[in-house]
């Protein structure tokens, strides 16, 4: 039967030893290890990068080139996807509050601005041939937005409620308190002929009154942000921040009587 | 051709470069500039049409865009035979004029129709879109200049 050796007993036992002893320092030796070889192999890299740039200096143009011109067209695409998705926000807003309004609404799209500073309008898509005619009342789904002004075949002009020569007969939603509200060609609408004792205040949310003939009743228009005495002392006047924000809108609906 | 180009950027003229809600009047900066380009006929003829685009652009039948437009081509061609208007700056200061003019005019006639607007919003009615203008008025007498050679 085989019978070791005193010798290699010890031998095997030193051995086990010398392999524990080196496992163990093994992490440290090779951290060293690898820290003292670092420079040299991230050099050898860099020299083999840069060997390779060069070698390759042609076909890694071309692929560039490539890849840039990928860009553009993912950039391009992002930003039609981005406004895809805002439109679509618009549209959904639009179409929800068609579906739920009792309201008859057409929709149309803005084409045009004003070509001047003392006029606040915008032209549409829709003109008599979608029914569309003057007087007829323009909202989306925040509020109101004005009146059709003029309208041909295929387009029409929609009166802003900041142009100043609109008056809106309207109504403080939390008193019933009346006033006519008209605009400035500004940001803010007027609320004007309001009485000394009038129950306004900064946050009362404006409607359009019943005594209105333009208007239906009860149509938002905005919200009352600061309240002062007109010139005359007599009257106080309410400044209204429009609930839409007229100087960015695209889509609108036009309530058909 | 000039008028329709010019209408149309005017009408979709983009947001973010209207300032104060002000942009600037191609159309007026095209009518008075033609007086310096071309014969006073066609330049009156180009006054009146600009002023008709313009007016059509407008709610409202008074043709007002149409008169003042003719009565500055007219009288920027009455003082360009008092005056050289040959010099680049001189031009710039007929158009800046003229476009002040043209506001102060086209605002006392919405106050005059029983509008109230405010002091503040008047004047800068009347101040920026006639500076507006006539910084982007060279770009009108780059593209006169290249019709008529």
């Amino acid at each position: 039967m085989f019978k070791p050796s005193r010798k290699t007993i010890i031998n095997l036992v030193i051995s086990v030893c010398a392999v524990i002893l080196i496992s163990n320092s093994l992490s440290c030796f090779k951290n060293y290890a690898q820290k003292s070889l670092k420079p040299s192999l991230s050099l050898i890299g860099l020299l083999k990068r840069e060997f390779g740039g060069m070698i390759f200096y042609h076909r890694n143009m071309i692929k560039a080139e490539e890849l840039d011109s990928e860009v553009e067209k993912l950039r391009l695409n992002l930003f039609e996807l981005r406004e895809i998705y805002q439109e679509n926000i618009r549209l959904n807003n639009l179409l929800n509050f068609k579906q739920k309004s009792p309201l008859r609404l057409v929709s149309a799209r803005v084409i045009g601005r004003a070509v001047d500073s003392w006029t606040s309008c915008v032209i549409i898509d829709k003109g008599k041939k979608s029914g569309i005619k003057s007087g007829m009342v323009v909202i989306n789904h925040r509020g109101l937005i004005g009146r059709i002004a003029e309208s041909s075949d295929s387009t029409s002009k929609i009166l802003l409620i900041n142009d100043p020569s609109q008056g809106i007969s309207s109504i403080v939603q939390r008193s019933r308190q009346e006033g006519l509200v008209s605009g400035t060609l500004g940001t803010n609408l007027v609320m004007k002929y309001l009485p000394e004792d009038a129950q306004i205040a900064s946050g009362d949310v404006i409607v359009t009154s019943e005594l209105s003939r333009v208007y239906p009743k009860g149509l938002l228009i905005g919200r009352v942000i600061n309240v002062g005495y007109e010139f005359s002392g007599l009257n106080r006047y309410a400044v209204i921040r429009p609930a839409v924000d007229l100087a960015n809108i695209e889509e609108v609906l036009v309530i058909i009587p | 051709m000039a008028v329709i180009i010019l209408s149309i950027l005017q009408l979709t003229w983009p947001g973010f470069l209207v300032f104060f809600h002000c942009k600037p009047d191609f159309l007026l900066v095209f009518a008075v500039s033609a007086v310096f380009y071309l014969d006073f006929k066609s330049a009156l003829m180009a006054a009146v049409i600009s002023g008709l685009v313009k007016d059509i652009s407008l709610p409202g039948n008074l043709p007002v865009n149409t008169i003042l437009f003719s009565l500055w081509s007219y009288l920027v061609y009455r003082l360009s035979q008092q005056i050289s208007t040959d010099s680049h700056y001189v031009r710039l200061a007929i158009v800046l004029i003229a476009a002040f003019f043209n506001n102060i005019a086209t605002g006392l006639w919405v106050i005059n129709s029983g509008n109230t607007i405010p002091a503040g919003i008047f004047i800068r009615n009347l101040i920026i879109p006639s500076v507006y203008s006539t910084i982007l008025s060279p770009l009108v007498f780059k593209l006169i200049k290249k019709i008529t050679a």
